[in-house]
């Protein structure tokens, strides 16, 4: 304690704050300086790690994942026929696929013509309780074709089933409002093709290393690291410019 | 009254990690996109949920402001003038009562926990508690 008292009493008490001039400014001034620095770099290089490290090179902007083999099968949006394709693993409970749909529809609007957007099933269980009914949901809906309606419906009003134990009661009622046949509907959703479905395209994500969602494959490639929505629009650009 | 250095060590060190923290977390909202869903219970729940925006804006942004405070007044504190920790200490209670809040959201309305939330707390109540044993309201 002893030690502390003197301490103070150089540092503050013998001389008054304002005698010292610049040199009590500029002290403290760069070190928050250099702290502000490192907690960003900190940051900074955290949030790209947790994205790296779904890849063994860690190549940044984009990473050939070539051993898996992703098929273009699943609900297409788009041009059929395009040689570009984007391929999205998507869970209906996870908020950040529900921003990218938007983002989608808008490159899509770009690029009608030249792109085939693919959703796949990759409801995340273990975090998302209501995701896999959501995705049997959204399912059942194509059946009677309206995958895509009801998957707007479902990505819009995430907030209203998400935490709800029962979230049956309200894909009852959006599939109401798309006037499905009600029973069907109901039927379908418990059906085990349809689970069996899910479960396929759950795989396929698993085989080509999807650990989040929403994950995107650009012509086979596993997009990664996309930092801006400027970047996922460039990335898509340059595909279409560069497709045969 | 004398403020010993290990408080103002501790203050800048708890600064230091929430604008860490906050930092990690702003940057992620800001993205709006790949969000890893995964690891934390209920991040994704908790970060998407209306109460993570304050007037637009992430309440992050608004914990990294608050840590950048903190670290500067305990800094300008420690070299020269050990009255601006006043500052920090007001500050510091009012964060201490928006993370109780925050905490009771979690807890009962939104239902999930995130983990850089509740690190955050406890940094807000070391931050606030340090004021207490620092008494600046003593300092001459």
């Amino acid at each position: 304690m002893a030690k502390n008292d003197n301490f103070r009493k150089s540092d503050f008490e013998a001389r008054p704050p304002k005698s010292s001039g610049g040199r009590s400014v500029i002290k403290p001034l760069s070190v928050l300086v250099v702290l502000v620095v490192a907690a960003l770099s900190i940051a900074f290089f955290l949030t790209r790690r947790g994205e790296q490290a779904a890849s063994a090179q860690g190549n940044p902007a984009t990473v050939l994942n070539s051993k898996p083999v992703i098929t273009a099968e699943g609900w297409v949006k788009g041009s059929p026929t395009a040689k570009t394709i984007l391929v999205e693993f998507g869970d209906f409970q996870c908020p950040s696929c529900a921003l990218a749909q938007v983002k989608i529809a808008e490159v899509l609007k770009k690029h009608e013509k030249n792109l085939k957007v693919v959703f796949k099933q990759y409801p995340m269980q273990n975090v998302h309780r209501n995701a896999m009914l959501a995705a049997q949901a959204a399912e059942a809906a194509g059946r009677q074709a309206k995958f895509w309606e009801m998957s707007e419906l479902l990505f819009s009003r995430q907030a209203e089933w998400s935490n709800v134990p029962d979230p049956m009661t309200f894909f009852n009622k959006y599939a109401a409002e798309l006037q499905l046949n009600p029973d069907k509907f109901r039927s379908d959703v418990m059906e085990n093709e349809i689970r069996n479905k899910i479960y396929r395209d759950i795989l396929e994500g698993q085989m080509a290393q999807v650990r989040s969602v929403p994950t995107f494959f650009l012509n086979g490639n596993m997009l990664q690291n996309i930092k801006s929505d400027v970047e996922f629009q460039q990335l898509i650009d340059k595909a279409i410019q560069s497709a045969p | 009254m004398k403020i010993s250095r290990w408080i103002y060590a501790a203050l800048v060190s708890a600064a230091f990690l929430g604008m860490t923290d906050s930092s990690y977390v702003a940057l992620h909202s800001s993205q709006g996109f790949l969000i890893p869903c995964g690891f934390a219970g209920g991040c994704d729940q908790v970060l998407s949920s209306p109460y993570a925006r304050f007037l637009g804006i992430s309440i992050a942004w608004f914990g990294l402001a608050f840590y950048l405070t903190i670290a500067a007044t305990s800094l300008f504190a420690f070299f020269s003038y050990p009255k601006v920790l006043r500052v920090s200490f007001v500050a510091s209670g009012l964060a201490f009562l928006i993370s109780l809040y925050l905490l009771y959201l979690q807890a009962f309305v939104i239902r999930a926990f995130c983990d850089y939330c509740l690190f955050s707390a406890s940094l807000v109540i070391l931050i606030f508690g340090l004021h207490f044993w620092a008494r600046p309201w003593q300092t001459t």
